[in-house]
């Protein structure tokens, strides 16, 4: 006997969802694919290549949400688990207060699939395992290299939502990324510098046009001249961050206080709230004239940009900092009436079928400004260039924040001299982004996506791609990594 | 066979199930080795925030994991279908791989059959934790805060797992595991109060003592005060505590330890904290989460790391264990960190005694700034207040530090018995509440 399909399952569980009373009901499938390959010291590791399916069926009755999820797909199967999130939901509202009641939106119908030149399952693994392998090799080339990763990841997600207002949508999307770093030792220390793609949804041409080979000799140079490099001086610097970086500074500081979740303070056990509370949209001085961040969930192979939201709701395009000024949120069909908006955005996402979804960061980019890169140097007396990730903290309203990086330049006379280690910068957001005098042209706009993103109990992982062009952030406090000395 | 009383939970995969699927996956597979792990687990969490529900969710995944080998090539599949047609499949998967796979110079077989413990991992009040169950707790903790005009946000959570391996080399394991978490953030207006627990048993999260403690914390923190950044004697809560101390313990990896890049390269038989602390592994503490196995089907058990603060063992993989000969790996499942000699048994006699102090509920955000000394930073977080001649005085704003634990452990004052800890960055230790001295804190937020 075939297994029942999608839809036959979908029907099924509904049927009960109206059934019982309430005023909204939806299903999603999704299969996933997951293909790791992990290589450490010149060996490949592992290879995984992992299957994960289900159904989660969410309810809302009498104002209160109910979810319950299963991977048995199966014709037993799918009424339990819609007669398990009605029972839920049964019991959420018997402690509500204020009923949820969902911002309108159209019923939709569609299909989305992600655009792509080559298939990334369907490349073979051996040539994937000798591009590690070689790219590792190539990096230990470099005297002063102890140790090396690299990896590659290809995700395909074929998902289907059906609700009870009749939106019916069907999902074939990928995302591939890849990876490896280089850690050198020197007089009792050791550093690490690192290459990444940037999590797009593409194919492996994504892979095939980074250049691992072209970039891991100069990748595994850095990681040694950063590891000899001289540690920083504390003190007051101008700071000029690469692209890779921004997105990590402005997913933390801009992303997370823009979800409305949390300044309603759903998330005040976990992840925190927000210091950009409702009264401030619309007049709160976030930023300089220069930070215009933007939401697009529009923009093609970016990750948020899958069409639709787990709501159904369609990707947007929409304002969180204009000219500096808070004006936007993130939001949901549960959270946008709250604040008087009439439809969401299109931010609630799952991270998997057998969780709930809840409001994502979207994909904040910072707009490009008019200036090169070497302008924004030749500007600079006494600064640091900063390039990617490195380690960061924040505090759970979002103000007080600190990053690292991955690599650092010392500015001097508007020139890039040489490397210094240990740096660390550390500030209050709006007073951090006030700080930013420039922002270089759209010539320089990169992109770079997460999958890690922590959220929400149990813990999320979110998707959503931040973009930028270098910008510059005047009289910044740079405290070095030696802090508890 | 396990235990589903719910009535609307399906039965989860049962020994003898796991048995039957292992012979499939182990008859089916061509590989010179052939290991398969199973994990299947029905889980609920029941959320509020602003006093009322915002998440209710129970989900069931049966997950099963295909490992095969050819010589040193080897390959991995995973499927949550649990369906024969889905196994045979990813058993089909994993060998395509391990063919194309190059060789693996530090793949070893699966271990031979093994001798366990059993750690009391199953309660049957967790397993039969349900919605209501959930509903009861969840009630308690917003009824409580209600009366007070203060907001609570948290949740309740129960779950009941069954987990197995079985390899082609006779290896065979299965165990049953409970676990309910209770964790709440009591706000009243600006100010937090928190607390948090985990166990085994569900009639051990102590909901409405913590409830209160999160309360008062939250009650206390209506009056805030600005202190500067600097060195300041401070006392941490066990929650404090584990955020630190397992920020240490990521650094116990053997690998990293002989290639220089861990913080504690050259330190094994070293004092590396303080000699009052000793470190140990108590896999049957019934306080604890000890596990019987590991994912690669290895005995826990109990173990010395740190005796007297001299750095004793190191977690090695099993490929680095083989190379420096090293026969039974130890595991670290569930840590317990206590004090000798004299200590003070509770955390309020801890205040009682200390002149001045910032008091710290718990760090939040912990990162490692510069790993070759494992200098950390984080955040306090949700009840910073400053203790003065012995009392509680006022919360102050909370502060930003910078610190490693292989320095500040070493600037013990007082300490308490090891009492349960846990929080959103950590897993579940027994840890004392303790003194320690000129900790740094370089920042301060603005609330």
């Amino acid at each position: 006997m075939s297994a029942p399909s999608w839809d036959e399952l979908a029907e099924l569980a509904l049927k009960r969802v109206v059934a019982s009373g309430a005023e909204y009901g939806d299903v999603r499938f999704l299969d996933s694919t997951t293909q790791t390959i992990r290589g450490e010291d010149r060996r490949i590791a592992s290879i995984q290549d992992m299957q994960d399916r289900g159904i989660g069926i969410r309810v809302l009755y009498h104002g209160a949400w109910g979810f319950a999820a299963s991977s048995v797909l199966s014709l037993e199967e799918a009424p339990r688990v819609a007669e398990l999130a009605i029972e839920i939901a049964k019991g959420s509202a018997s402690l509500v207060i204020e009923k949820v009641k969902l911002a309108d939106e159209l019923v939709h119908r569609d299909r989305i699939v992600t655009a792509r030149r080559i298939d990334p399952f369907a490349v073979a693994l051996d040539k994937k395992t000798a591009l590690l392998l070689e790219t590792m090799e190539s990096v230990h080339r470099q005297p002063g290299i102890v140790r090396s990763s690299a990896s590659l990841w290809a995700r395909r997600d074929r998902k289907l939502f059906v609700s009870t207002e009749g939106s019916r949508l069907e999902f074939d999307l990928l995302a591939v990324n890849g990876d490896f770093d280089a850690t050198a030792i020197h007089d009792g220390r050791f550093a690490s510098r690192s290459f990444n793609t940037p999590f797009l949804r593409m194919g492996y041409e994504l892979i095939e046009d980074a250049n691992f080979l072209d970039e891991a000799p100069r990748i595994a140079a850095q990681a040694v001249e950063k590891v000899k490099a001289p540690t920083v001086e504390p003190g007051l610097y101008d700071l000029v961050l690469d692209p890779e970086h921004l997105s990590l500074t402005m997913h933390e500081s801009c992303g997370h206080p823009s979800e409305l979740d949390r300044a309603l303070g759903y998330e005040a056990n976990y992840a925190g709230t927000s210091f950009l509370t409702t009264e401030k949209r619309g007049t709160f001085r976030y930023g300089s004239r220069h930070v215009n961040l933007v939401a697009d969930n529009c923009e093609s192979e970016t990750l948020a940009a899958t069409g639709y939201d787990d709501d159904g709701v369609a990707c947007q395009r929409w304002d969180i900092v204009r000219d500096g000024i808070f004006v936007g949120y993130c939001t949901n069909r549960e959270v946008a009436p709250k604040i008087g908006e009439t439809r969401s955005r299109g931010s609630n996402r799952a991270d998997s079928w057998g969780s709930v979804p809840i409001v994502r960061i979207a994909n904040i980019g910072l707009e490009p400004g008019t200036a090169t890169l070497d302008e924004l140097l030749a500007d600079v007396k006494h600064g640091i260039y900063i390039e990617g990730h490195g380690s960061y903290s924040i505090d759970q309203r979002r103000y007080n924040f600190q990053f690292g990086g991955d690599a650092f330049w010392m500015i001097e006379n508007g020139k890039r001299t040489h490397m210094v280690r240990d740096v660390i910068y550390h500030g209050i957001t709006p007073e951090f982004w006030n700080s930013c005098d420039g922002v270089a042209d759209r010539s320089h706009r990169r992109r770079y996506g997460f999958i890690t993103c922590g959220k929400g109990q149990p813990s999320q992982s979110g998707w959503m791609t931040h973009a930028a062009s270098h910008a510059r952030f005047r009289n910044v406090n740079v405290i070095g990594g030696q802090a508890g000395s | 066979m396990s235990t589903t009383s719910h009535k609307t939970w399906p039965k989860l995969t049962g020994r003898d199930e796991f048995q039957f699927l292992a012979e499939l996956v182990l008859k089916r597979s061509t590989g010179d080795h052939t290991l398969v792990s199973l994990q299947d687990q029905q889980s609920g969490t029941t959320r509020f925030a602003n006093n009322q529900i915002v998440q209710n969710v129970d989900t069931r995944r049966g997950s099963l994991r295909v490992t095969v080998a050819f010589g040193r090539r080897h390959g991995t599949a995973g499927t949550t279908d649990l369906s024969a047609g889905a196994v045979q499949e990813t058993v089909a998967r994993a060998t395509q791989i391990a063919h194309v796979s190059p060789d693996d110079p530090e793949y070893l077989p699966p271990v031979e059959p093994q001798s366990y413990l059993t750690p009391p991992t199953t309660r049957a009040e967790t397993a039969a934790a349900g919605p209501a169950r959930r509903l009861e707790y969840t009630n308690e903790a917003i009824g409580q805060c209600r009366m007070e005009n203060l907001g609570a946000a948290g949740i309740v959570t129960s779950s009941i797992a069954t987990v197995g391996m079985a390899a082609s080399t006779g290896l065979f394991a299965h165990e049953e595991r409970t676990d309910a978490r209770f964790s709440l953030t009591v706000q009243a207006g600006e100010a937090t109060g928190w607390g948090a627990a985990a166990h085994r048993s569900i009639d051990h999260l102590r909901v409405q003592e913590r409830t209160l403690t999160a309360i008062d914390k939250a009650k206390r923190g209506l009056e805030v005060r600005e202190m500067p950044p600097g060195r300041y004697t401070v006392i941490l809560e066990p929650a404090a505590v584990a955020g630190l101390w397992s920020s240490l313990l990521w650094t116990l990896d053997a690998k990293s330890y002989e290639k220089g890049t861990s913080a504690l390269t050259g330190k094994l038989g070293q004092p590396i904290v303080d000699t009052r602390l000793t470190f140990r592994n108590l896999p049957t503490h019934e306080d604890l989460l000890g596990i019987g196995f590991t994912s690669n089907g290895l005995p826990t058990m109990a173990s010395d790391w740190i005796t007297d603060g001299v750095l004793t063992q190191l977690s090695y993989d099993r490929f680095t264990a083989k190379e420096r000969g090293i026969g039974k790996i130890p595991t670290l499942d569930a840590p317990c960190l206590s004090g000798t000699g004299a200590s003070l048994p509770t955390l309020q006699e801890l205040i009682t005694h200390t002149e001045r102090a910032i008091l710290v509920t718990n760090l939040w955000y912990i990162r490692t700034v510069n790993p070759t000394d494992l200098t950390l930073t984080g955040m306090t977080r949700d009840g910073t207040f400053l203790v003065e001649n012995g009392k509680i005085v006022s919360a102050v704003k909370n502060f930003r530090f910078h610190e490693s634990p292989l320095r500040v452990f070493n600037r013990i004052g007082a300490f308490t018995k090891p009492a349960e800890a846990i929080t959103s960055e950590t897993g579940k230790l027994l840890v004392p509440a303790m003194t320690l001295h000129d900790f740094n804190f370089s920042s301060v937020t603005r609330f």
